[in-house]
């Protein structure tokens, strides 16, 4: 839907560290993970709920989100910087406050390209946006917390170096990009449920997080094989 | 730019000639002995239906043996304007009542009460829904080409064979009275007429009242056979108020009293002897509209509108069921009644029939272009079939006697059809192939052999059981309906004369256009020194993104529903841009409110753009909650409409002052400083007359004609004045475009000297988006600084790229939508063009229009494209560097502009099949080449003169050379030495490079000594910052 960038304006330039490294393997497990929380999610809304994303959107984003979130935040906190200053419990509390100011953002975003803001749409687009700002802003304010350094680096610049910058820089483009271009279909006549909003957009979204997710996961591996070849 | 410009010009005008289909119009009318080369029965050889001495006569004396027997010898038809069908129709046929519903209480009650002699039709009318198409399709049976929407303002006699014209040639009196359209299209047909003027859509009572009163007297009076009575009050009651309006309503229930009146003075008279024994009235809507008002487009609230007919003679009995399409309902006071549906084209032929007119080219005329079969109704064509009178037939039921005339006139209308066809195809170049034509043939000539050996002696001999007869004449009916398909579905096909050549070499001129488009501009840069791939990393990814963002535009114009959604397209393209320009401004840390800015405005234009298409589709779910929304908050407090009416007020005044406050600060030649002033005075005067326009305090203060009449009159009189004196100073003063402030003052003068005329007609939101588009601009012209300022490169820095070109033109499309228009007829805000006027004249009221219509979205930025030069204009830079700057953005707003048309154009191609053609396709081009025409035009008028000689210039011959250390410099200039442009060359690369242009070379009249030398840099110095260039530490 948007190419939005986060923002935390309150940020202080923090010393830069060479970044909490990760190894290849380790990626990989944590994107497997994310991958098989979004299934989880879809599995769960399908047989216990019996909805989908085109019956019921707000109620299947709301699974989404709610299951993807605890899997987000306790893995990419283990990451995180400034390891000395910087516990595990404040790296999820930083998550969990991110995930509010991302959905803002999403939101506002979503609403600049012209996503419906009228009262019935208000649940879709507070679940679309949570979803939106889990894919994009939590595993970033996770890891970097509120140096702004890095989010510029990975957001504005697009310059990830080191496997860890991947795997939050590719799935953020990624569910970014996609849900942009999900939203194409939607002038469309062609009288598909799926073609309102946020569907298809959510769609698109998801679909370019995990087409992002296995590039991460590949990104991770040819490091690993150059560093390899290096030493 | 000529080149562009006549490229353009003749692609289109080619295009059109082969899209906009044309057609063979065959001169020949029907005469009444045609008839007799057929094989249908005429009155002679069929006495025994056809016992003539029963028939009243009196006004058809000459032709005893012509034609088909008249069923009704007088016709009263009531028009009224833009008539749903659910004004007529019960309300319990649709979902929900509306309070519009069921006000026509006396039709329903007529319908329900007579039976099938009175009945109510949904008429399906084809688009262009406007009247004087509609009208024309009524009488001619025919379908308008496209290109007669543009008549509708000044409506063209008809010239082909119709209804109204056979009627006088055979001898018939026509009365008229209601709208002028009708003396226009028939401006000596008619016994007696009263038009009144139909285009001041303000007046909702002038014509109604001039109808009723002659129409009253009329009824009682014996002078006429066919009288046709135009009320136009719905029609303005719409476009003013809207459907869902006190005045709507009102309207309508003055109509259900009148055609009260009507029918009671008629059934008075209708009596054995009466005047109105044989009487049918009609009445009719000619289109539908929206719940806006709005029509002239496709939808299906715009074409449906109703046909009611009623005979005053008891019907002979219902028609047989096989040919009964009528659904019926129970309507609110638990009277059955009927509908039933048709096609308004068969309007002109069945009336045709039943007055006894086949010499009508029925099929010619129904047939035109693209093709709808018309063939009789058989419901409508039974309603009048009363006025037969069956004594002589004992032996078949009335029903036969119906189904035998029915089929008498099915005959003659198929004979005409094959008449037609073989004339069309004898004449015309693109006709029927040869295979169609002999299909054709072989099912007519089985239709008419069936008649010929059958039906025909059955019908002479009369001997026969009914029952045989009677199946035979349905045998023959189905022949005949099939006959008339098989045609209508060869000729959807062949008939419909794209030509396709002539599209190909529109196109092909529209590529070769695009072509020479991009080849100037790329010259451009070669001769500013750049290529677009040579710049920055970040420009270069940028300008492709920004070629991306046009190619998706111009690819959506592939499909109908993005051009029907092209409004939130282009929003959703802008905002997309504004996001990749916050990022960047992030990314460079400078600039973030002005692109936060940018973001907002798009958000703010977004919603402009919904509500101005909610407009346009007044059923979407946007409208029903958010009109809602906003009508509760402004009905609920008074204090709202305080604020919608001082706001846009408050705005204007604001854009004065910004421009005042802008122009005391530089100092400038006074007729430029009039031309301001000239603006803010008109501003004033626009203020004046909104609140003179206002009902609560207007009156006091202003006299309301002064108000309303003489201070619009003035603007536009004031505007005048100042294009003609920045008219003027351009022609006199070109020489002093050299440096930036000029430029800016010349198109600020350009901007607010149109500025006015286009606030006044775009009504009070007019301050609003003009007060956008400074701040678009505004965030625009800043955000292209950012690339630039932190690399000081100068290749880099100074080239206005194409990104903001893209964001511009995005930005000018929104603003289109943004004033609530959109790409379709009734998009037009004809309310527009009579701001100041009150009569209609044909060339002023289209300018006004095309200046509301585009006044945003084309006149203003193209005018204030110098603003985005300007802005990256330096003073070491010379005049010729400013030329090309500024020629180069213009051909490439140019390109972009042609970029779109020339997609529409492939579309309407593709697409020319597509059932939306001439709903949203062809107004689509039409609104393209409008917009490309005038862009080419105004970007002409602005760089017109200096321009051509630039680029005689650039290429201009060396007339001086120099040397020093072996490095030549040439001296160029075609004209006279004060133009001359300096290069020093690289004899070896044979490369030149440009010398800075002297300031003070030649201006009005002063001739400065020019010395022509070479002096090395410690000499020689340019300093930017005070624009100077200084020699030996001299100013020079």
């Amino acid at each position: 839907m948007d190419r939005r960038r986060s923002r935390e304006k309150t940020a202080k330039a923090s010393p830069t560290e060479p970044s909490s490294q990760i190894s290849a393997s380790g990626a990989c497990i944590i994107q497997l993970l994310c991958g098989l929380g979004l299934a989880a999610a879809f599995f769960l809304s399908e047989n216990v709920y019996s909805v989908d994303l085109v019956t019921d959107p707000s109620h299947t984003l709301f699974l989404i989100w709610i299951t993807e979130l605890p899997i987000l935040i306790l893995l990419y906190s283990h990451y995180r910087q400034n390891r000395e200053q910087c516990t595990y419990l404040r790296a999820v509390g930083r998550g969990l406050l991110a995930m509010p100011v991302g959905a803002l953002v999403s939101y506002l975003g979503a609403v600049a390209l012209g996503a419906p803001v009228t009262i019935q749409y208000l649940k879709k687009n507070i679940h679309w946006s949570f979803m939106m700002s889990l894919f994009t802003t939590v595993p970033a304010s996770c890891v970097f917390g509120s140096s702004f350094a890095d989010w510029r680096r990975i957001f504005v610049h697009t310059k990830p170096n080191g496997t860890l910058d991947y795997l939050i820089c590719l799935p953020a483009h990624g569910a970014i990009i996609g849900a942009w271009f999900g939203a194409w279909p939607m002038p469309l006549d062609w009288e598909r449920p799926w073609q309102e909003w946020p569907i298809c957009v959510s769609y698109g979204a998801i679909t370019g997080y995990l087409v992002a997710v296995v590039a991460s996961c590949g990104v991770a591996i040819a490091h690993r094989s150059k560093h390899v070849k290096g030493e | 730019m000529w080149v562009t410009l006549m490229l353009h010009v003749v692609g289109i005008l080619i295009f059109t000639r082969g899209f906009l289909l044309t057609r063979t119009e065959l001169p020949n009318y029907s005469l009444c002995s045609d008839i007799s080369q057929s094989f249908c029965l005429s009155p002679e050889t069929t006495p025994r239906f056809y016992s003539s001495d029963d028939f009243d006569r009196t006004t058809n004396s000459s032709d005893a043996s012509c034609w088909t027997k008249p069923a009704i010898n007088r016709l009263v038809i009531i028009v009224l304007d833009a008539l749903r069908f659910d004004f007529v129709a019960p309300s319990t046929f649709f979902k929900e009542s509306k309070p519009w519903m069921d006000r026509f209480q006396i039709l329903k009650e007529v319908a329900s009460r007579h039976g099938s002699s009175a009945r109510i039709f949904k008429a399906i009318a084809d688009p262009p829904t406007t009247s004087l198409q509609r009208l024309k399709g009524l009488t001619t049976g025919g379908l308008p080409t496209f290109v007669d929407v543009g008549n509708s303002f000044g409506a063209p006699a008809i010239v082909e064979d119709n209804l109204i014209n056979q009627l006088v040639q055979n001898g018939k009196k026509v009365v008229m009275m209601g709208d002028d359209t009708w003396t226009q299209l028939f401006p000596d047909h008619f016994e007696r007429s009263y038009p009144f003027p139909s285009f001041n859509v303000k007046d909702l009572d002038t014509v109604d009242n001039g109808c009723v009163d002659h129409l009253f007297p009329s009824l009682y009076e014996e002078d006429w056979d066919v009288l046709i009575s135009h009320f136009l009050g719905v029609d303005h009651a719409g476009h003013i108020f809207g459907v869902d309006s006190t005045p709507m309503i009102e309207k309508l229930e003055q109509y259900n009293n009148i055609l009260k009146r009507v029918i009671e003075v008629l059934e008075s008279q209708s009596g054995p002897g009466g005047v109105h024994e044989n009487t049918l009235l009609v009445v009719m809507g000619d289109h539908g509209q929206t719940l806006n008002g709005d029509h002239g487009g496709g939808s299906a609230e715009e074409v449906e509108t109703a046909i009611f007919a009623m005979s005053f003679k008891e019907p002979p009995s219902s028609i047989p069921s096989e040919f009964d399409t009528s659904s019926c309902q129970v309507d609110l006071d638990g009277k059955k009644v009927c509908t039933s549906s048709m096609q308004q084209l068969d309007f002109a032929v069945t009336m045709s029939a039943l007055l006894g007119y086949f010499g009508l080219r029925t099929m010619e005329l129904v047939f035109c272009k693209y093709i709808r079969i018309g063939r009789i109704n058989p419901e409508l064509y039974a309603v009048g079939a009363g006025g037969w009178n069956l004594e002589g037939s004992q032996k078949l039921s009335q029903s036969d006697i119906w189904m035998q005339n029915y089929a008498n006139a099915l005959c003659i209308n198929s004979w005409q059809v094959k008449r037609y066809i073989d004339v069309y195809s004898a004449t015309s170049a693109v006709g029927f192939s040869h295979d169609d034509l002999s299909q054709i043939e072989s099912i007519y000539a089985e239709a008419e052999k069936n008649w010929l050996h059958s039906t025909k002696k059955f019908l002479l001999d009369g001997n026969n059981g009914s029952d045989t007869v009677v199946f035979e004449l349905k045998k023959q009916i189905d022949a005949y309906f099939n006959f008339l398909a098989s045609v209508a579905e060869h000729a959807r096909f062949k008939w419909t004369e794209f030509d396709l050549n002539m599209m190909g070499i529109g196109i092909g001129i529209m590529i070769v256009s695009l072509i020479f488009q991009v080849h100037a501009i790329i010259r451009a840069n070669k001769q500013l020194g750049v290529s677009i791939l040579s710049g920055v990393s970040g420009m270069f990814s940028v300008s492709s993104f920004a070629f991306f963002l046009l190619a998706l535009r111009a690819f959506s114009f592939l499909s109908n529903s993005y051009i029907l959604e092209e409004g939130k397209v282009a929003n959703f393209l802008l905002a997309t841009s504004g996001i990749v320009t916050l990022r960047y401004s992030v990314m460079k840390k400078k600039l973030i409110i002005e692109s936060v800015g940018f973001l907002l405005l798009s958000t703010f234009c977004r919603f402009a753009i919904e509500i101005g298409l909610s407009k346009q589709a007044a059923t979407s779910a946007f409208m029903k909650e958010y009109t809602s929304w906003i009508l509760n908050i402004s009905s609920g407090f008074p204090v709202w409409e305080y604020v919608a009416e001082v706001v846009p007020m408050l705005v204007l005044i604001l854009l004065a002052f910004w421009l005042c406050k802008v122009t005391s600060g530089t100092s400038f030649k006074w007729s430029w400083k009039c031309v301001i002033l000239g603006t803010i005075l008109s501003y004033m005067l626009i203020i004046v007359h909104w609140v003179a326009d206002n009902d609560k305090f207007g009156a006091v203060l202003v006299p309301e004609s002064i108000g309303r009449n003489y201070i619009p009159r003035i603007i536009y009189a004031i505007a005048l004045g100042q294009l003609s004196v920045v008219s003027f100073g351009q022609l006199y003063n070109d020489n002093c475009l050299n440096d930036k402030k000029t430029l800016l003052i010349k198109t600020m003068t350009n901007i607010s000297a149109w500025s006015s005329t286009i606030i006044l007609l775009s009504g009070k939101q007019g301050p609003m988006i003009a007060f956008a588009a400074i701040i678009g601009g505004y965030c625009i012209m800043r955000l292209d600084n950012i690339e630039g300022g932190t690399k000081d490169g100068p290749g880099g820095s100074l080239i206005v790229g194409p990104f903001p070109v893209v964001q511009w033109s995005l930005f000018a499309v929104c603003l289109f939508f943004c004033s609530g228009h959109w790409c379709a007829f009734d998009g037009l805000r004809y309310g527009a063009a009579f701001i100041g006027f009150e009569e209609f004249v044909l060339f002023r009221q289209a300018i006004l229009l095309a200046i509301d219509t585009f006044g945003f979205s084309i006149i203003l930025p193209v005018l204030g494209l110098p603003f985005l030069v300007a802005n990256k204009y330096q003073a070491n830079h010379g005049k010729h560097f400013l030329f090309l700057q500024l020629s180069r953005v213009y051909i490439m707003y140019g390109f972009m502009t042609a970029i779109t048309l020339t997609f529409t154009i492939l579309c309407v191609t593709i697409q020319r099949r597509h059932l939306m053609v001439w709903g949203l396709f062809a107004p689509k081009f039409v609104f393209d080449v409008a917009a490309l025409i005038l862009s080419d035009l105004l970007s002409l008028s602005f760089l017109g003169p200096p321009f051509d000689s630039l680029r005689q210039n650039g290429i201009g011959v060396p007339i001086g050379w120099a040397m020093s250390l072996d490095a030549p410099m040439a001296c160029s200039s075609s004209r006279e030495i004060t133009y001359a442009d300096y290069y020093v060359c690289n004899p070896l690369t044979k490369v030149g490079f440009q010398l800075p242009v002297c300031q003070t070379m030649f201006c009005g009249s002063i001739y400065v000594d020019l010395l022509v030398g070479f002096v090395c840099e410690p000499h020689y110095h340019v300093d930017a910052e005070a624009e100077n260039v200084s020699l030996n530490g001299l100013l020079s």
